[in-house]
């Protein structure tokens, strides 16, 4: 048997071992239900919560950013992300916060969000 | 509906453009498809017909290529905006050295880039390689084609879906969009377009896509070599030509990627150079496989072996280039990259461009498997070719490794296909994720890529004693570096990255020895070794700026719910001029100045030792930048202090809301509360925190903001604040302007007493009496004669007939006559220039007033025969009322600055061992092309 057929098999056996172990860095988007349920930290999908008012002043902490933010399930819940508040916030078509419950708050500490690209705006800019 | 005849419109562009794209796309299929023949006809004699027929297709395609680029850029230069791609793009105020960047911010311009770098690269393999040429420019105009195809802008039906192929560049904006502003036939006057994104307007956007790019592009030859092989069925005869583009392909990309780092670095506000992005991570990936193909490729030029491997390799490469294309223009990424691509809803072609390509080569290689040279003999695992073999391997797992990861929404969506209720997977801490299994893939390089240089090929080798004598030293080397490496930088506790460093300074120090002892002075030997110490200083450079990086900006008050994770907590607030300290550094924002469209902000760093002795000062300038409309800060550029052992980065997170755009400002100042104050000058009021006094009234405000010349008369008061906590003063000047009958306020601020102030909308009134409330009393005069109005002395000094007022507006027609007096009142003189005007036979009285005296003069009439002159006057009282005054207080201040500021220790290890890998690829193709050693002039001459 040729060595590199050797080489070959521990390759792939290792290659098996590394999937196996890195589908466990991978995880479904939570919701804010299943986050309480877990208590573990999670990825959760959702838009902002426009009917509550957000909190932001960055002389008191500078990293303390809080709103509302509504899941797939519709579910609205308070979330303090620990970053200060991110451009164009408010305009904002989906936000995934990666935290943990605390109490009755999500708190994040990592956040992606998705906003209208600018081809999707039919505006024409004029002179002026 | 009649058409409209528009006007200002420059059609020829629009048709010379689309006319290349037609006629390119036809012309890449004709040649591919004459090459084609003449490949499949070499040897008889129609094949040089054929060959001339590819040439000539092929000179057409590149003219319609660059004819295609020309034109669009040239609309571009000339603000064209009735073309959607260039009003897209560029604007008014975008300066002409950002006109390429504009050209490839859009896809259909990168794809153009891309297509020109084919061509471009495709002249050399027909004036170099006369046997390859068909087979190889037959491939290559085969991709040019598919690229054209992304530019037809066709709309094809199926039944009921209609499938686009393709968007056009040279589309009208009137054709793209149905607006009532197309009902105007001049409508070109009227627009401007939206302008490049100011985050990308830098000279890194000039020269980063086309470097990339040419990378992508020149993955096309070894790729097409490999297909040419397998087509023709000569296994070895591909190899020889095809090293160079492998080494020249495997370095640009490599180049392209790494000023992709350098820029996020240097110009962006990312704080780093590389996050596991999936963008960045879809071409990482291809020029993995292209590194792991030269290697398979040096071992068949060498041994024999591997050439499957080689043919595979290749054609993975340039299958993951379409496949990085297709990830990050389909919008198939989503939410897992921060990079914004616009999708050009051309998701389906972009399938088919990468299966095209990646079952083409599958089916070749199939269909000629049996017949590739594979040497029956037992390897020798003493050999180098054995452990370059699995070199390369390891590079392949580590590429797919990472590509799986990063395409898991692509899982996501394909799964979605069959189950509609499919919950989608995302990797829960990316950047751990990576760096986890990456560290492995890294350790096994570093040693492969140290070890395997000792080897020979073949079996001929040397005694293990003489090469386990080297590696022992390396390794000891290594080890003690290692360690004392612990006094400047730590290894966090973790053993997996002192074993990362020692392998990193195992191949570091290993190379070196090899360049110094094995390659006998070869030039052409010491390029591998200088990519491999590249490598293992790369690894280096990880641990001490990655690993080791730390914040100077610490923020000390952190409260909230979660005490625990304090550590995130890495920006600091400075409040402008107020010394923050953080992490053994004081630091102050000192001022800030707009320049173009950035503001930039001077920071002042001090460095202090424990006695608060000051080691080290310095300044950095992060900048904001606005949106090409002022209206908001849309980005920030940090600012980096670069020293030969680290780097200090400092960037901008943040500005207070009503510094970041004007919406906030005008909404905060909507939320203000302003109390308002009577008061004579030198009365002191009692505001809610701060003693106010109005020094002084002026008649000739020094605002920074008021303008004399547009103005008939500005006021200001000079008013000083006592804040009674902190027990100090401050002076501030605000105006009030009048133009015409509108009123302009100019109110201050002072950000440390929360103090915001203007002038009473009263006051006005107050200074600048309503004309109905004055009572004028006419007089007659001579010129140089004087007449006198309670205590006032009026003298007549000559009259003008071009008066120059700014209040009186000239009108065709007009007669305009101007007083010019002198006007003295408790032995003060004043100039007044009053004016008399006939417009259409009506007289009117233009007039002037002298605050300062309270005299109001109009001039009423003229008397040409007794040559009098009417004067009415009316004169005010001097003692000025109190004057009226706004204050609000306790106002959150606005001039606070979010800032992030980072240690980045050895980084320029990491980009020295990145650019020596580079180095070393780009050494090993340039030594091929350009340098004939002795042997190969011999083995010349004997041939």
């Amino acid at each position: 048997m040729k060595s590199s057929y050797i080489i070959a098999l521990v390759l792939i056996l290792v290659s098996i071992g590394i999937f196996i172990s890195a589908s466990a860095d991978v995880s479904t988007y939570a919701t804010f239900g299943t986050a309480i349920t877990s208590q573990s930290r999670v990825k959760i999908a959702g838009t902002l919560d426009k009917n509550k008012t957000m909190e932001y002043d960055p002389t008191v902490d500078a990293d303390r950013f809080v709103f509302h933010m509504s899941d797939s399930d519709g579910v609205s819940n308070k979330v303090i992300l620990q970053k200060p508040k991110p451009q164009d916030f408010e305009r904002s078509e989906q936000i995934v916060l990666t935290g943990a419950m605390e109490n009755d708050v999500f708190v994040a500490d990592e956040i992606l969000m998705k906003c209208p690209s600018k081809y999707k705006e039919e505006e024409i800019a004029l002179r002026k | 509906m009649n058409e409209i005849e528009y006007l200002g419109e420059h059609l020829w562009v629009g048709t010379v453009g689309h006319l290349s794209i037609i006629m390119g796309f036809v012309a890449s299929l004709f040649t591919a498809f004459t090459y084609y023949r003449c490949t499949q006809t070499r040897g008889t004699e129609p094949s040089d017909g054929w060959r001339t027929l590819g040439r000539i297709g092929w000179m057409v395609h590149s003219v319609c290529v660059f004819s295609l680029f020309g034109v669009i850029l040239y609309a571009m230069s000339q603000y064209y905006y009735e073309y959607q791609y260039v009003q897209a793009h560029v604007s008014d105020d975008l300066p002409m050295r950002y006109i390429l960047s504009a050209f490839w911010e859009g896809q259909e311009g990168s794809f153009m880039l891309w297509m020109i770098w084919h061509a471009v690269l495709g002249m050399f393999v027909w004036r170099r390689d006369y046997k390859w040429e068909s087979p190889v420019l037959a491939v290559v105009v085969l991709i040019n084609a598919v690229i054209f195809s992304m530019l037809l802008g066709l709309y094809v039906d199926f039944g009921d879906t209609v499938f686009k192929i393709g968007a056009n560049p040279t589309l009208l904006l009137r054709n793209v969009l149905e607006l009532p502003l197309f009902m105007n036939a001049d409508y070109t006057s009227l627009i401007t377009g939206n302008g490049l994104n100011p985050l990308l307007q830098n000279y890194w956007m000039t020269i980063h896509p086309p470097m990339l790019f040419l990378g992508f592009a020149s993955t096309a030859f070894p790729f097409a070599f490999a297909i040419a092989g397998l087509w023709t069925g000569d296994h070895k005869g591909w190899l020889k030509p095809a090293t160079n583009w492998s080494l020249f392909s495997a370095g640009v990309l490599g180049t392209g990627i790494l000023m992709g780092a350098i820029w996020a670095y240097e110009a962006l506000s990312f704080g780093g150079y590389w996050a596991w992005d999936p963008v960045e991570n879809a071409s990482l990936v291809p020029w993995m496989l292209l590194v792991a193909g030269v290697h398979t490729h040096l071992i068949a030029r060498n041994s024999g072996y591997a050439i499957r491997s080689t043919y595979l390799f290749y054609i993975l490469t340039f299958v993951f280039i379409l496949y990085s294309t297709y990830l990050t223009r389909s919008g198939v990424l989503g939410e897992t990259s921060v990079h914004a691509f616009t999708e050009m809803g051309l998701g389906y072609q972009l399938v088919f461009f990468v299966l095209f390509f990646l079952l083409l080569g599958i089916f070749l290689y199939i269909y000629r498997y049996k017949s590739i040279p594979a040497p029956e003999r037992e390897e020798n695992i003493k050999s180098r070719e054995f452990w370059m073999f699995i070199g390369s391997l390891v590079l392949m797992f580590g590429g797919f490794l990472i590509i799986s990861s990063t395409s898991l929404p692509v899982f996501n969506k394909i799964a979605t296909y069959f189950n509609e209720d499919y919950i989608g997977r995302v990797i829960e801490d990316p950047i751990e994720h990576f760096n986890k299994f990456q560290l492995w893939i890294a350790v096994f390089i570093s040693i492969l890529s140290s070890v395997a240089i000792y080897l020979r090929y073949g079996s001929k080798q040397r005694k293990w004693s003489r090469i386990t004598k080297h590696i022992l030293i390396a390794a000891v080397i290594a080890a003690v570096l290692t360690y004392l490496l612990t006094f400047w930088i730590s290894y966090k506790g973790a053993w997996q990255y002192t074993l990362l460093t020692f392998f990193g300074l195992f191949a570091m120090v290993a190379n070196v020895d090899y360049i110094f002892t094995q390659t006998k002075n070869d030039i052409r030997l010491s390029s591998s070794a200088v990519a491999h110490f590249g490598f293992g200083a790369m690894m280096l450079g990880i641990i001490t700026s990655g690993l080791n990086q730390s914040f100077i900006s610490n923020n000390p008050f952190v409260f909230g719910e979660s005490m625990d994770d304090v550590s995130r907590k890495r920006s600091i607030v400075l409040i402008k001029g107020e010394p923050l300290y953080s992490e053994g550094h004081f630091i102050t924002w000192q001022s800030d100045t707009l320049i173009a469209n950035m503001r930039h902000y001077d920071i002042n760093f001090k460095k202090i030792d424990e006695e608060r002795n000051v080691l080290e000062e310095w300044n950095l300038r992060p900048n904001a930048v606005y949106a090409n409309d002022f209206s908001k800060i849309s980005a920030f550029n940090p600012d980096t202090r670069h020293k030969w052992h680290e780097d200090i980065f400092t960037c901008i997170l943040n500005l207070s809301p009503p510094m970041m755009s004007q919406e906030q400002l005008k909404e905060m100042e909507d939320t203000l509360v302003y109390n308002t104050y009577y008061a004579n000058v030198g009365d002191t009021i009692r505001g809610l925190e701060n003693d106010i006094v109005i020094e002084r009234l002026s008649y000739e405000p020094s605002h920074p903001e008021y303008n004399p010349a547009d103005n008939d008369f500005g006021v200001s008061l000079v008013t000083s604040f006592y804040n009674r906590e902190s027990k100090k003063d401050s002076t501030v000047e605000t105006s009030l302007g009048l133009r015409g009958p509108l009123v302009y306020k100019y109110p201050e601020k002072i950000e440390s007493f929360g103090v915001r102030v203007r002038p009473a909308d009263t006051l006005m009134n107050m200074i600048f009496p309503i004309e109905t409330d004055l009572v004028y009393i006419p007089y007659k005069t001579t010129l140089g004669s004087s007449f006198t109005v309670d205590g006032t002395t009026i003298e007549l000094v000559e009259l003008n007939n071009k008066p120059a007022k700014t209040s009186y507006k000239p009108e065709d027609g007009d007669i305009a006559i101007e007083a010019r007096l002198k006007v003295t009142r408790n032995g003060i003189s004043y100039p007044a220039t009053p004016t008399y005007v006939i417009r259409g036979n009506i007289p009117m009285s233009i007039k002037h007033y002298i605050p300062q005296t309270g005299t109001h003069i109009r001039f009423s009439n003229i008397d040409p025969i007794n040559e009098t002159f009417g004067f009415k006057v009316a004169q005010q009282s001097t003692e000025l009322p109190p004057l009226a005054i706004e204050v609000a207080e306790k106002v959150t201040r606005s001039d606070l600055l979010l800032l992030e500021a980072k240690i980045f220790p050895g980084i320029n290890i990491f980009w020295s061992g990145t650019i020596m890998m580079m180095m070393g690829l780009l050494m090993a193709w340039l030594l091929r092309v350009f340098y004939k050693s002795d042997r190969d002039r011999k083995q010349k001459k004997e041939s």
